[in-house]
């Protein structure tokens, strides 16, 4: 693990030196809450901030992006990727956590080209979080409340300095040329491990049970009349998938030009959430109740990615259950299928 | 167009009813920024942008909503006419703003805007064109996106039932990267209004009225819970539900109503 320090003070030049070589994207101020977006200034964003509306995944993961082009008599047909260098300032642990998802999501198997290719172009600057950033974070329960290796610099807010860890050779890159990079001192790494040690008490644990125990609980869980609970109020409106950082299913469909010389093939995102999502040829749909689409969300966070890729799904960042009108949360979710379980175990040894 | 040599361009012919006529200026706008349509397209009848009319058209773009048994003739004497028929926006596809006089007694309303004069006029409740004709299509909103439309036109140069979202306008809007606007104080049908539109509305700061009419399959009875958590009475609910969907909500209402009987 190696450290190098920067003087707040310098932060901005930091950015023009970037600016020099790279689009830059972080958390700009929007309507009070923040979104990612390209600055050119550190006055611009604000690296201590609560959460963004989406989270970085839109960087790897375009809202609408387009795949290919091609003509329709077959004569040509151009794969579409062209990422800019981009730096990513200001990601939180838990988004960390998201992309490392993503990234075994889009290279399992099958990899993703388009997701590649972005990945390769992306730097990721995470910073280390001191304080719960919204009322509904629940990163210490869900294990995310540290960075994880997926950063290539990350950010310790010494008060006065910035101390970067140094996690891959991109990010080393990042301060080369940069003047006001200093070598760590023994003094550094002794503000860099009490900063550390005293964050933890300030994160207040919410999952009742600990988060190993999450994918039993689920799978015991499947028949649980709370689904049918939360169909009924869930205004099936999407929000809690797309704010998700690792919700990442999509559609793709071809735009055929007006006078049918050609076309191009698009990428969109989707949702588990909406009716049309299983439905399938002859209108037959899977997921026909919106409780079947609460149950199949959850489970995805909490058991079925987990399954797939050994990575939990739901990082704890707090974007849905803030999203939600109708108070739908994983934190309430998980708890109350944990109570009605015990419950349920507690009968059972009654009754024997 | 190399391939298409033997293309021969569709008749396509524009009609409107109870409106404002504000979609078919935003197809005259479409075609402006999408000069190219008219390669694609005939157009033999459209009373806005041209004096000429035809009697012969496969695609009919109709406007407004049935709101006279006179309409009705008309509707049916273009659907035996046109292979395809759309409703080119909300009045068309929902009844629109003019379904809001439905709520009311009629003699009520006949009087409220012709005065003494209500018994020259047989206007009766107004109706989306599908109560009277089947359609083939529709482009919701109020007025239609211009996007859309060409998109529309595209799908079926291409022979394909045109795709409109049906999906709710929260999942377009979370793209935009909108803050939600309860979050901002403010109220939106966005949960239980058809997508589509690319969130304009919200976009720039005001909730969500509903022209696109409701999604398959609306939480309806949650959704009212939400409003009036935010502060919305009953009758502002039903009126905030009312704007663009009175038919709509009405046709939910009496569907509820027959389960319960």
């Amino acid at each position: 693990m190696s450290y190098k320090i920067m003087p707040k003070s310098a932060l901005n030049d930091w950015v023009q030196h970037l600016r020099q070589k790279f689009t830059i994207v972080a958390p700009k101020p929007k309507h009070g809450q923040f979104v990612f977006g390209e600055v050119t200034d550190a006055s611009e964003f604000a690296l201590d901030y609560p959460s963004t509306v989406l989270p970085p995944k839109k960087y790897l993961v375009p809202t609408q992006e387009e795949l290919l082009s091609y003509s329709l008599d077959g004569s040509h047909f151009e794969m579409r990727t062209e990422p800019v260098p981009t730096v990513v300032l200001g990601v939180h642990t838990c988004d960390l956590h998201g992309i490392k998802l993503l990234d075994r999501i889009f290279s399992q198997g099958y990899t993703d080209t388009h997701y590649k290719t972005r990945r390769n172009s992306l730097y990721l600057v995470s910073y280390e979080c001191f304080e719960p950033c919204t009322e509904h974070s629940f990163c210490r329960s869900m294990g995310t409340l540290s960075a994880t290796d997926t950063f290539d610099l990350h950010i310790i807010n010494l008060g006065e300095d910035f101390a970067f860890e140094i996690g891959t050779q991109k990010g080393e890159s990042l301060l080369e040329g940069f003047q006001s990079i200093f070598n760590v001192t023994e003094v550094d790494i002794e503000r860099i491990n009490t900063v550390h040690q005293e964050k933890w008490q300030r994160f207040p644990y919410r999952l009742d049970f600990d988060v190993t125990e999450l994918a039993e609980l689920l799978t015991n869980s499947y028949t649980s009349t709370y689904w049918d609970e939360l169909g009924d109020i869930c205004l099936g409106c999407g929000m809690c998938t797309q704010v998700c950082p690792t919700c990442y299913c999509f559609d793709i469909h071809d735009e055929v030009d007006l006078t049918l010389d050609g076309g191009h093939r698009v990428r969109t995102w989707d949702s588990c959430q909406i009716r049309m999502f299983a439905t399938v040829a002859g209108g037959h749909n899977f997921r026909a109740e919106q409780a079947a689409r609460q149950r199949h969300r959850f489970m995805r966070k909490g058991k079925y990615q987990e399954d797939a890729y050994g990575l939990v799904g739901c990082t704890g960042c707090g974007r849905c259950a803030q999203a939600c009108l109708v108070d739908i949360t994983p934190v309430k979710t998980f708890n109350e299928l944990y109570k009605r379980r015990n419950n349920i175990a507690e009968k059972e040894t009654e009754a024997k | 167009m190399a391939q298409y040599e033997r293309y021969i361009r569709p008749k396509v012919a524009f009609f409107d009813f109870t409106s404002c006529e504000g979609c078919q200026l935003t197809v005259l706008d479409s075609l402006q920024t999408s000069p190219e349509l008219l390669d694609m397209i005939e157009i033999v009848e459209f009373r806005e942008a041209m004096s000429e009319r035809s009697n012969e058209y496969q695609i009919a773009f109709v406007e407004g909503s049935c709101t006279r048994p006179a309409d009705e003739e008309r509707l049916k004497t273009i659907r035996s006419t046109a292979s395809l028929v759309i409703a080119l926006g909300a009045c068309a596809h929902l009844g629109g703003i003019n379904a809001i006089k439905n709520l009311r007694p009629l003699p009520e309303v006949r009087a409220d805007v012709y005065g003494d004069k209500a018994d020259w006029y047989d206007t009766y409740a107004a109706r989306p064109i599908s109560a009277v004709i089947d359609i083939d299509g529709f482009i919701p909103g109020c007025p239609i996106d211009r996007d859309e439309f060409i998109r529309v036109v595209k799908m079926l140069l291409q022979g394909r039932q045109p795709i409109i979202p049906d999906h709710p306008l929260c999942i377009e809007c979370k793209l935009k990267e909108n803050v939600c606007l309860y979050l901002r104080g403010k109220i939106c049908l966005g949960p239980i209004v058809r997508a589509g539109c690319g969130a304009i509305c919200p976009t720039y700061g005001d909730g969500c009225e509903g022209c696109r009419g409701l999604i398959t399959n609306p939480n309806l009875d949650s959704m009212k819970m939400v409003l009036e958590e935010h502060g919305l009475s009953f009758e502002e609910v039903e009126q905030k539900l009312s704007m663009f969907m009175a038919y709509q909500t009405a046709g939910i209402k009496s569907e509820a109503e027959g389960a319960t009987s």
